[in-house]
């Protein structure tokens, strides 16, 4: 190839790099403007003494001090791995059961999968909502009126400390499982039934199908699911906040809550709410890390 | 524009330099023609409101076009939380006017993000009538005023006095045998419970409200001077005292309410202030905490019939008898102009909130009345917040015309305050939200956990509220 | 008819065996409870929706006294949510218009372009998922509020063209595109935009369709941004409204409930209609997440 045909096409290549660039360029300026600026923002405030928005003075890691030192960050924090522990409890088998019991219906299959999803597109706001009348302590309950049919006496569910997050894992689980249960379905769907046929020749029973083909197939799907799932649980903020106020006795506050705390219930210190969100963000982090070093040869990302 | 209004104007506009209350000006009459800008104002009344209200509101805003012609009005349903607000403040977007509680004048003040409006009042020559006490609320240390009162309220308890007569609560009049103090209302609340399976007392107890419910309990148990919850040392510093055995006393009691006396509603940790009076309004508790200003809540927005409803003084405890006195005050956007100013100054003036009387005046605290009484609020006298004795007795004859109540179901707790029978104290001096806040956590817990260490439990909210006050005044 | 096929575990030949069939029949009876869980609630709110006050608080029956349709019309005026449903529809369009444009863009350069560099915006874009969005709403406000850009629809709309997640998926998707078409196209002499719009967006229907689904219903749902940018109850959205209204005192809690319907009902007419798309598509991607 001659020097100049040479030159040419990496004149070409550089073109085509700058016309990519230009392509990309409205999205990535919309990403710095809604995500990234703001976000660099913030950690910057956790470094600072604020008033509002105005930084007032550098205090290094201060507010970190200041924040992680209370109390409530611990119980927040306890409140937090305590949400996802429920949330692995209730949120994370019961999709995979769901996928496997509609898996093998056959007659009305479409009818069950379209049911379970349908709570998936509803406001999340309005479920919550709706929710908190369902628990309500009162005699006029939902629950109460339900389990008032089968002879127990009223209780008063949000009251109870050791049962608010279980209960808002529930409402969670409620909107979210059948979503994820359809992508199980899409999982096992990939399975071939000449598998299950072939095993069932070799007098494999139904539980050792489960065991030998089927959960194999989907176990790589359930360790990304998994991963999701904590990451979002990590992140609650507004069922709480809704739904208990944090309540009783901070028994609900989550992390998110607590910086969301300090930015707008009344304190207004920025500095400590960003402090609180590095804080997440960094164990986000070091969960993810930790995960894709388990699962490096398999993702497409690393 | 005739010149018989231009003379008017300008004659009014005098009287006001001089400071004379201007008692016959109609409300067709334009007082400032050349004032042009435009005022947003906060707490217009939603959809949600009822017809009479928002008709109201459309009457002034009538008013207003007339007597400013080209002051351009745009309503904002905006309420105030102090977490909505700054982020509005700071963005520039604050609507002109909105209404802050007492707790916040200060925070804002001191914060720079409310508006100055002290020239305009004394354009007005309201600027004397002020009570000091809200000048002290309202004012930074120069003097400068920011703020003016909307309204005041004094903390006593809501009666569903059908409840009351259900529990063979009356007297011989057949008038519901309330509790004049925190030990009896346990006992009645008890005799409630007993009797009509309802709760005696609902406690909302979520967010701030039971904090802030609960520093008037724990003023009649003795949290005052010495034992107060919130103090400045001799070297200005701001100190709180949860621990004093007056406090535990009071927390104690707040146990005993749930687990000796049981009397509280199903869920006190999340009920806030509309699910308070919805429960009292729909006969499913007797008795709520709550304040002259908040009548038509159970009655009219709840469906209590105003003859089921009663308001008695705060029940005293054993070491004093306090009621908690406050209101909510209408501040300004920190970036009003001297123009914007003067015209929020007028509209407050024709919402009748600036100590005048004109027929404009009386004749929408009537339409006012008229419109509660309409929709089955009781009419009773509001709790001024001017020291303006003729302009307080007026509006007293407006309310007796209007009066659709029995009025001794209400006489107890306005002479309490009249005759001084109840000390008024005003809400604890800095930062009180956040310190209700805590107060509240540490209630959540003795209402849940029968066995909870409750010394234990103030202390730490203590030690918090202190690393919050340090940081935030203290510091500084 | 075609006999529809057993897909599960259990085998056509199992159904012989008593205890598989029991097992079946006990899978069914599961299937049906599930269905019965997933529903309930809407049923239950849309009684509630005919209490008045009085009877919400204080009634232990599910069923309400009375069918009368005027509660409902009643809280319909009060909210004057028929402005509300229009604001919603004019967030929603700009906003899946800005999500697949926007989005689509990038992950095209991503995933297909591949420019010197692209890695690092990658790696970006990845990162930003794990991100907590709350903490920086304060921050990107005040940029709203520099730009001037309050109370307008357009920031909602854009924001929905930064969105890390509709990225990943559109970058999957690219990537798992044959690379020859696109060559094809390229030595054609189509310019790297042409070929975005004629060859790639043609054969993203699937995606595109998903990510629609996903902006619709975030769109739908979202509202601590839409709430501080668009507080004037001229643009207020539903979620909005419902919002403002859960926070004022003097709400009660039958009205409440009443807008909890109102607020449901568009995106379950919407999923009515899409549930093919939603319940097959959506999820053909997400296994992909």
């Amino acid at each position: 190839m001659s020097g100049q045909a040479k030159r040419l096409k990496s004149h070409a290549k550089l073109r085509e790099n700058i016309q990519s660039w230009l392509i990309m360029l409205p999205g990535l300026i919309l990403m710095t403007f809604f995500v990234w600026e703001p976000l660099f923002e913030s950690i910057r405030m956790s470094l600072y003494k604020t008033r509002n928005v105005e930084l007032v003075r550098f205090v290094g890691l201060d507010n970190f001090a200041s924040v992680t030192g209370k109390d409530d960050f611990l119980q927040a924090l306890q409140n937090t791995f305590s949400y996802t522990f429920w949330s692995l409890i209730i949120g994370f088998v019961l999709p995979i059961l769901l996928a496997m019991l509609i898996g093998e219906t056959v007659r009305g299959k479409s009818f069950f999968r379209t049911a379970v999803y349908l709570p998936n597109m509803l406001p999340g706001l309005a479920v919550i909502i709706l929710w908190s009348a369902f628990f309500s302590g009162e005699k006029s309950g939902v629950l109460n009126i339900l389990l008032g049919k089968l002879g127990v006496s009223p209780q008063s569910y949000l009251t109870h400390a050791e049962w608010v997050i279980p209960i808002i894992i529930v409402i969670a689980t409620w909107k979210g499982a059948g979503a994820t249960a359809l992508i199980y379905m899409a999982g096992m769907a990939g399975i071939s039934p000449e598998l299950y046929e072939a095993a069932a020749i070799d007098g494999a029973s139904v539980p050792k199908r489960i065991i030998h083909i089927l959960l194999p197939a989907v176990r790589k799907l359930a360790g990304t699911l998994l991963i999701l799932q904590i990451i979002s649980v990590f992140q609650i903020m507004y069922e709480p906040m809704v739904l208990t106020k944090g309540g009783p006795d901070n028994a609900s506050l989550s992390l998110m809550q607590l910086m969301w705390q300090y930015a707008f219930g009344g304190a207004m210190n920025y500095g400590k709410a960003s402090a609180v969100a590095v804080i997440v963000t960094l164990i986000l982090l070091v969960m993810t890390a930790v995960y894709s070093f388990f699962n490096r040869k398999e993702s497409d990302w690393d | 524009m005739s010149k018989v209004f231009k003379m008017v104007s300008l004659l009014l506009a005098l009287c006001m330099l001089s400071g004379i209350p201007f008692g016959f000006s109609a409300a067709e009459e334009v007082i400032d023609a050349d004032l042009t800008c435009t005022i947003t104002l906060g707490n217009w009344p939603p959809d949600t409101a009822p017809d009479a209200e928002k008709a109201l509101f459309e009457n002034y805003r009538a008013i207003m076009a007339k007597q400013y012609p080209n002051v351009t009005l745009v309503p904002d349903y905006y309420s105030y939380t102090l977490s909505n607000y700054v982020p509005m403040a700071k963005g520039g977007t604050a609507p002109s006017i909105f209404q802050p509680p007492f707790t916040d004048p200060q925070l804002l003040i001191s914060q720079h993000l409310v508006g100055d409006v002290t020239d305009a009042l004394e354009k007005f020559g309201v600027l004397e009538e002020f009570s000091p006490s809200y000048v002290e609320m309202l004012a930074d240390e120069n003097g400068r005023i920011y703020g003016l009162p909307r309204d005041g309220y004094v903390l006593g308890m809501h009666i569903n006095a059908a409840l009351f007569r259900e529990a063979g609560l009356v007297d011989e009049e057949g008038l519901p045998l309330y509790p004049k103090t925190l030990q009896e209302l346990a006992e009645y609340g008890q005799i409630i419970r007993e009797k009509t399976g309802k709760a005696g007392l609902v406690f909302p107890a979520s967010e701030t409200y039971g904090g802030w419910l609960f520093t008037n309990i724990a003023w009649n148990f003795g949290c005052v001077g010495e034992s107060a919850l919130e103090y400045q040392d001799e070297d200005g510093r701001w100190v709180c005292n949860f621990t004093s055995p007056e406090c535990i006393a009071a927390m104690e009691y707040m146990r005993d309410l749930r687990w000796k006396y049981d009397i509280l509603n199903a869920d006190a940790t999340t009920t806030d202030w509309a699910g308070a009076h919805s429960l009292l309004g729909t006969g499913e508790a007797a008795m709520n905490f709550a304040a002259d200003d908040s009548v038509d809540q159970p009655t009219a927005n709840k469906g209590l019939p105003v003859e089921d409803f009663a308001l008695i003084p705060f029940p005293a405890g054993d070491a004093g008898r306090y009621a908690l006195a406050g209101g909510t005050c209408y501040m300004f956007a920190p970036n009003i102009t001297a123009d914007q100013s003067v015209a929020l100054m007028g509209y407050l003036k024709i919402l009748g909130k600036l100590p005048f009387l004109d027929d404009s005046i009386i004749e929408g605290m009537r339409a006012d009345y008229q419109a509660k009484r309409d929709r089955g609020a009781p009419v009773i006298p509001a709790i001024s917040a001017w020291n303006d004795e003729a302009y307080n007795a007026a509006k007293q004859a407006i309310v007796d015309e209007f009066c659709n109540v029995d009025m001794r179901l209400y006489n107890d707790f306005f002479d309490s305050i009249s005759q001084g029978t109840i000390t008024l104290k005003s809400e604890e001096p800095v930062f009180a939200q956040q310190l209700y806040r805590e107060l509240t956590a540490v209630i959540q817990r003795a209402i849940t956990k029968e066995g909870a260490d409750l010394e234990k439990a103030l202390r730490k909210a203590e030690e918090s509220f202190q690393e919050y006050l340090d940081d935030e005044i203290n510091d500084y | 008819m075609k006999k529809t096929q057993r897909t599960g575990v259990i085998r056509e030949y199992d159904m012989h065996s008593a205890s598989v069939k029991v097992g079946y029949g006990f899978i069914l009876l599961l299937c049906g409870l599930m269905v019965v869980i997933a529903v309930f609630p809407l049923i239950w709110v849309s009684l509630a929706g005919f209490k008045d006050l009085k009877e919400f608080v204080s009634s232990e029956s599910i069923i309400p006294q009375s069918f009368s349709p005027e509660p409902f019309a009643t809280t319909w005026s009060q909210l004057g949510i028929a402005k509300n449903y229009l604001n919603s529809l004019i967030s929603v369009v700009g906003s899946v218009a800005c999500a697949l444009v926007f989005n689509g863009l990038l992950g095209y350069g991503i995933g297909i372009l591949k420019p010197k560099g692209h890695g690092a915006v990658k790696r970006l874009v990845m990162l930003s998922l794990l991100m907590p969005p709350t903490i920086s709403i304060v921050p990107l406000f005040m940029n709203i509020q520099n730009l001037r850009m309050g109370n307008s629809f357009l920031p909602l709309w854009l924001s929905f063209g930064a969105n890390a997640m509709y990225v990943i998926l559109f970058v999957q998707f690219f990537e798992s595109l044959p690379g020859s078409i696109i060559e094809a196209s390229r030595i054609d002499g189509c310019s790297q935009l042409q070929t975005f719009f004629r060859i790639v967006l043609p054969l993203s229907k699937p995606i595109c369709t998903v990510i629609s689904i996903f902006a619709v219903n975030a769109a739908w749902s979202d509202f601590l941004l839409p709430y501080l940018v668009l507080r004037g109850a001229e643009k207020q959205t539903v979620m909005v409204r419902l919002f403002v209204f859960s926070t004022e005192q003097t709400v009660n809690a039958d009205a409440m409930m009443r807008s909890v319907v109102f607020a449901m009902i568009p995106p379950i007419i919407l999923f009515f209609i899409f549930q093919k798309q939603l319940t097959e598509n959506a999820v053909s991607v997400g296994i992909k997440g």
